[in-house]
């Protein structure tokens, strides 16, 4: 915060040679702005505050551009932009001076917004300090906005903002904002430039600093011949140079976001195929049970923020993870032992009858919660990890992808290294030698029904991350997931995951090139052809048990 | 021979079950034109999705519609009758919806209906009460290019929502973007609506690679790899986004706009199908400054409102409804509660629930609704009304930072679009040519 | 004996729905609406026997159903939509104008022709049945792989009708006619006639089917039914028999399709999303597959039930179609026809045990 209060002081000692009048009527205007006899005296306030450009006053209009102007005992204040501590902010003054409020005993005061009163000041009184925000901004306490405010002064040329422009980014410490600022000081030195030589070296530097815009500005350049044409032509290559790197880059995204789609298809089809492969049902209502999953943590942000009163907290998610697991594994078992049990080996009445099922879950947890609801996204996974300038790498796809992974490995444990998993495994192969032999054919159904619906109820936990919760949400993906299912071949992990995976990465690569729904069109011919050649699947089983 | 019998009985049974209906609603024919003179009560049908995948929206506009009628009948009826409105579920399925309304009309003998969301539920119900004279209140905001004279459409038409919303944002106030990306559902109304805003914008000058257009499939949950399209398009500042994306789409999309790094200082997004009852229980964390066009928000401090949004808090609790008091108002809400208002206002004035009389009376007929004073046109059957945008808080709710000066003249066809026609019941037959 | 039962089942059948029921309107008991009900519900049997034929007679589980009754009743609403723009002036259909097409596109030509359309309605299913049916059959894809990937399919036929560039119409479908063959959509007596009209379809197709069951070739689609393999090794080409039963099966569907369309009045993808296929098996399923009067029967309550349901317990009726669902697939195996052996079952033990008392 520090580095913010110097460089509100920065910007107070560069501005004021130039505009050095004017201070005491500024302070009349900020009391009549804070206590205004009429609305128009505000509007009016806030205007000749604009149009006198005092420093002392921006850290005031600042707080009014922001919406983050209150009153304290009187006094006017502003917050942090981030709370810190349980809801509580720190404070600071505005005017005249900008300093961070302190208790007795030295302190940073922290106060909770409930202890402040908001001035509302309208948004077309804010609306008059357009004119200045990019200058207010270069000092704000927000590295968008200031990133925001250095793109705003690229086509500026009078040297006075030049100046500004480089003060503020000696002090800039977010790298966003300073490629950004970088851009605008090397685009206004390069339309700027006398000779072919300084500009080709503002165009190396733009390109090397390889902000958003660029390739366009690059591209701006060669196309007005500011300069001469050698230079245009060499901004021009250098334009193209960059759109290359960042079609490979966008490549790199698509094969992201595939993997992320794939990951959560094989998150959803793991329990199906487990289910599947072992009792031969048709789970309809899997996709109910994804639901159940994601109402589960809705419940469970409900219990911890209402009743635990724990507002800012990002607990909840994970202790949601293992309840949604057991609601929805619970549920799975109930239903099991109602329904299921009745049905085994007849996977087609039990389409029908799951189907059924599928309804009154629906229209359940319409009953109960009524709408559209969504969870709140923990705090640690909001935003992405940059891992270039031109690729965000979304933290909660990255979530679902570890945690997909970690599903796998644990389904494999389970079937592969334990005592249950060899007793499924022996079941999903023959339910009456297993019988012969001893196994607890029930007993392992219903166990396995239980993992199956608590992985679909995971599922849906994770998927709260990136969509919404409504009654219906299982039915998007449970035509998708039927599809792993088939594709890789009944009960097998290996082929789930491998079907899975390749399913979401078709997807992706075919909707870079076609819109949305053709891709999904195309998917489903192409397993439609791809059935010609593994009509079992891709891992189907050997011998003739395979054939009824 | 036992087995056959049975047969024969189930046969019978259900026979006797189709009769047994289908009598009911005959006998409920006659003696509903009688008893509505002795009794006293007049019949309206509500025919909006209580099932299905647009029960979410629609539910509500019942309530709304429920709660008009509660307070009608407690200040006496209409010509003295009580309403009594006919609830039926069309669950979504737009077939259900000709059938239901064919019930509500024909066996029902409803004096008018207030229901649907969709604009394909509008129009498999069009034919059905052209062909019965039927009179439905439609009270969602929608494409235009329709003129029945069976529908009172209370919600608004293109140049009440769409037109101020893009003129707006080009203006130095909205912050003078020139780089427009047109997302939508892949439906009729995002289609026609962008039709219109890329004729409006390339009427503007806006040059025509800066306007890009997009559509994805009902309940797409994935936005990747639009959201990098985005992205690229928004790199050199000045874009913004026009949303007609529609119900449970909207949340992936904005969660993966902020989780990509994008914002509302970068790249603002305009809803025109994001409205207060959506952002109810939504996280609004993502939201936080994108904005909305409508024509009513609930922040609207009018006492009449203030009013409004209190009733309708009360009246949800008292019933049990979901939500209780944290239920929200929001544009739909308040033109379906409005439409129950103007048919009922419209009533008394023509002094009979006759359908054509009705129809005129309705014509040029001032009401004060929750958002202000609102007037239908004189010569077709939209509503006059203002045009609000407004910006989203933290709390679900909408800051409004823009009001049209006043009402706004409803054009059912967009004089951008369609310069040669125009909709008039009064001087003309519903649609004609301009010359 | 049973034959004879079955004849008077048969005749009140008929009797009931061909004479009481009109019978009813004409005096002035029954609303014209009702009658048009009844004769979509009998559009929907039709496309049921369909579904008894390859999924109750030859275990196929064919989940595209939907998709041909969608191409029938699309057949039929181009046509009707062609004729009413033609009789209005213009060029052509509403929709089309306001996408910005300005020539009909070339599929839509031949839809000018009633004729031709009742041919291509049944010749466009028969087609994408055969072709489906080729490439599906041919890779030995069975049960619960077929069910999958004829959902799928439909699906991704949804999603091509959804869209706009298709030109039928994207969301909205096809809707707004006002006549067929020259008579006005809108008057009581064209709603009686396709009633009328509806059941005798019905009827016949209930005959054809009921031969084609108690055919030689019935008898090998009950055998494919019952042991696939087995019927191979005995020579039968059991791919050939499969594909001549799904396309007649899509034939059936087509044809309640088509006489769908003009009772409704709207034909929208909604007719073909997962929801609409699936509840058509669950007709049959509910009525007692393997059994053409279930067929029949299951059509008709089913969707009776899901008419007087949504509008008597707007609320709850999705718990009531889901329990019925649930009940009827665990207890009882053959659907409603099933109940009476049930029923059957449980009298005679009680009989049994009075007799053996006494």
């Amino acid at each position: 915060m520090n580095t913010s209060l110097l460089r509100m002081l920065m910007c107070c000692l560069l501005l004021l040679p130039l505009f050095s009048a004017g201070q005491d009527s500024a302070s009349i205007y900020t009391a009549q702005l804070l206590q205004p006899p009429a609305d128009s005296v505000r509007t009016q306030a806030i205007g000749r505050l604009a149009a006198l450009r005092i420093p002392a006053t921006f850290p005031l209009l600042m707080a009014i551009n922001d919406k983050k102007l209150y009153l304290l005992d009187q006094q006017a204040v502003t917050i942090d932009s981030h709370p810190s501590g349980e809801g509580t902010y720190r404070l600071y003054t505005l005017y005249p001076d900008n300093t961070l409020l302190t208790n007795s005993s030295g302190q940073p005061l922290l106060l909770p917004l409930s202890a402040l009163k908001t001035v509302d000041i309208p948004r077309a009184d804010r609306l008059q300090l357009a004119g200045i925000a990019p200058l207010l901004n270069l000092f704000s306490n927000d590295p968008q906005k200031r990133s925001l405010a250095y793109s705003q002064l690229k086509h500026t040329s009078d040297s006075a903002t030049l100046r500004i422009l480089k003060a503020a980014l000696a002090k800039e410490s977010n790298a966003d904002a300073l490629r950004t600022g970088k851009d605008a000081l090397y685009a206004i030195q390069l339309y700027n430039a006398s000779t072919t030589t300084i500009a080709k070296a503002n165009i190396d530097s733009i390109a090397d600093n390889w902000s958003d815009n660029a390739p366009v500005l690059l591209r701006d350049y060669a196309k007005s011949g500011f300069l001469n044409q050698e230079t245009a032509q060499y901004a021009a290559a250098k334009a193209v140079g960059l759109e290359k790197r960042y079609d490979n880059l966008q490549r790199v995204q698509h094969f992201f976001s595939g993997l992320s789609l794939g990951s959560i298809l094989v998150l959803i089809a793991l329990g199906l195929s487990i289910v599947y492969g072992l009792a031969g049902i048709i789970n309809m209502a899997h996709g109910e049970f994804m639901m159940i999953g994601a109402y589960t943590t809705y419940c469970t942000q409900i219990i911890f923020t209402k009743a635990l009163g724990v507002p800012q907290t990002d607990l909840f998610f994970f202790f949601a993870l293992p309840f949604s697991f057991l609601v929805a594994g619970s549920l799975g078992w109930v239903l099991e032992r109602l329904v299921i049990r009745h049905l085994y080996a007849k996977p087609l009445e039990s389409l029908l009858a799951t189907w059924g099922v599928s309804l009154i879950l629906i229209q359940t947890a319409r009953l109960l919660f009524g709408d559209l609801t969504a969870v709140k996204t923990p705090q640690l996974l909001a935003g992405g990890w940059q891992v270039s300038p031109h690729l965000t790498l979304p933290y909660n796809r990255l979530f679902i992808i570890a945690l997909s992974m970690l599903m796998v490995l644990f389904t494999y444990l389970m079937l592969y290294r334990t005592r249950l998993g060899l007793q499924i495994r022996s079941v999903t192969q023959n339910r009456q030698m297993s019988a012969c032999l001893g196994i607890e054919t029930r007993r392992v159904a219903s166990i396995t029904f239980f993992i199956g619906s608590g992985l679909a109820g995971l599922a849906g936990c994770a998927i709260t991350l990136i969509g919404n919760v409504v009654p219906d949400m299982g039915q998007t993906y449970i035509v998708d997931s039927f599809l792993v299912v088939v594709t890789g071949g009944v009960g097998k992990l290996a082929g789930t995951i491998l079907s899975g995976l390749g399913i979401g990465f078709f997807t992706k690569i075919s909707e870079s090139f076609f819109q949305a729904v053709y891709g999904k069109v195309f998917i489903l011919v192409f397993i439609m052809l791809f059935m010609q050649y593994k009509p079992k699947g891709l891992f189907p089983d050997k011998g003739r048990i395979a054939e009824d | 021979m036992r087995n056959a019998f049975l047969n024969q009985l189930s046969i019978l049974l259900l026979g006797a079950t189709a009769l047994f209906s289908s009598c009911n609603s005959g006998v409920g024919k006659t003696s509903s034109s009688d008893s509505s003179a002795t009794k006293g009560t007049v019949k309206i049908g509500v025919l909006h999705s209580l099932s299905g995948t647009m029960a979410i929206s629609e539910v509500s506009l019942k309530d709304a519609v429920q709660m008009a009628v509660d307070e009608i009948n407690a200040k006496g009826g209409v010509l003295g009758k009580q309403i009594e409105p006919v609830i039926v579920d069309p669950a979504s399925d737009w077939d259900l919806f000709a059938e239901k309304a064919k019930e509500l009309l024909i066996d029902k003998k409803v004096s008018a209906v207030f229901g649907c969301w969709t604009s394909v539920s509008r129009k498999s119900v069009l034919p059905v009460f052209e062909q019965n004279n039927g009179l439905l209140f439609y009270p969602v905001q929608y494409e235009g290019e329709e003129c029945s004279n069976s529908v009172i459409y209370t919600g608004a038409t293109p140049n009440q929502q769409l037109i101020p919303a893009a003129e707006y944002l080009m203006s130095e106030k909205g912050g003078g973007y020139k780089k427009f990306y047109l997302l939508g559902t892949d439906y009729v109304f995002p289609r026609t609506a962008n039709k219109i805003l890329k004729a409006y914008l390339l009427s503007k000058g806006i040059p025509k690679e800066n306007i890009i257009e997009e559509y994805t499939p009902f309940h797409h949950q994935d936005y990747q790899t639009i959201i990098s399209k985005v992205k690229r398009f928004a790199a050199d500042g000045k874009a913004c986004i026009l949303s007609t994306i529609n119900g449970d789409s909207n949340v992936p999309f904005y969660k993966e706009f902020a989780n990509q790094g994008l914002s509302s200082a970068t790249c603002p997004i305009m809803a025109f199908s994001v409205a207060e009852d959506e952002l109810r229980s939504m996280d609004t964390e993502f939201l936080v400054g994108h904005l909305a066009a409508w024509n009513y928000f609930q922040s609207n401090d009018l006492p009449e409102n203030k009013k409004f949004v209190a009733d309708f808090k009360a009246f949800c609790a008292k019933k049990g409804l979901p939500g209780g008091d944290k239920r929200v108002t929001d544009d739909p809400i308040c033109w379906a509660y409005t439409g129950v208002y103007l048919w009922a206002k419209a009533a008394e004035k023509a002094g009979s629930f006759d359908v054509s009389k009705v129809r005129n009376a309705l014509y040029s007929l001032g009401f004060d609704s929750p958002d202000g004073p609102v007037k239908m046109d004189p010569r077709n059957h939209h509503l006059a009304k203002p045009v609000v945008i407004g910006e989203i808080k933290p709390d679900g709710q909408f800051d409004i930072i823009w009001k049209s000066g006043g009402l706004v003249d409803p054009q059912p066809w967009s004089p951008l679009t369609s310069p040669d026609k125009d909709c008039d019941w009064v001087n003309h037959n519903g649609t004609y040519a301009k010359k | 004996m049973k034959t004879k039962n079955n004849t008077l089942l048969y005749i009140l059948f008929v009797a009931f729905f061909a004479i009481l029921l009109p019978a009813g309107y004409l005096a002035g008991l029954l609303s014209v609406n009702t009658i048009s009900v009844w004769g979509r519900y009998f559009c929907f049997a039709i496309a049921a026997l369909g579904i008894d034929l390859i999924w109750g007679y030859t275990g196929i589980l064919s989940m595209c159903q939907a998709f041909f009754f969608c191409l029938g009743s699309y057949g039929i609403a181009m046509h009707l939509l062609l004729k009413k723009t033609v009789a209005s002036g213009a060029t052509l259909p509403d929709f089309m104008a306001w996408n910005k097409i300005d020539t009909l596109p070339f599929f839509w030509q031949p839809f000018h022709s009633f004729g031709w359309s009742v041919v291509l309605c049944l010749l466009i299913p028969a087609a994408f049945a055969f072709i489906i049916g080729l490439v599906l059959f041919r890779s030995r894809i069975k049960g619960v792989y077929m069910a999958i990937i004829t959902q799928a399919l439909t699906l991704a036929m949804w999603l091509i009708f959804l869209r706009n560039e298709t030109n039928l119409g994207g969301t909205n479908g096809l809707t707004d006619f006002n006549s067929i063959l020259g008579y006005s959509l809108s008057s009581s007596s064209v709603k009686l006639a396709l009633y009328l009209v509806s059941l005798t379809v019905l009827c016949s197709a209930y005959y054809c089917c009921y031969r084609i069951t108690h055919s030689k070739f019935g008898k090998v689609l009950q055998a494919i039914r019952d042991s696939e393999s087995r019927v191979s090794y005995t020579a039968y080409k059991v791919e050939d028999y499969k594909l001549a039963v799904f396309v007649v099966a899509a034939l059936l569907a087509a044809v309640g399709g088509m006489l769908y369309l003009p009772q409704t009045g709207i034909i929208t993808p909604g007719r073909m999303d997962v929801k609409a296929s699936v509840e058509m098996v669950m007709w049959v399923a509910l009525g007692g597959r393997g059994n053409l009067k279930g067929a029949v029967i299951g059509a008709l309550l089913v969707n009776f039930l899901y008419s007087i349901c949504t509008s008597l317990f707007p609320d709850s009726w999705l718990f009531i179609l889901g329990f019925l669902f649930v009940i009827t697939v665990l207890y009882f195996d053959k659907g409603f026809m099933g109940l009476g052996d049930i029923i059957r079952q449980k009298f005679s033990a009680t009989r049994l045990k009075t007799s053996q008392t006494h």
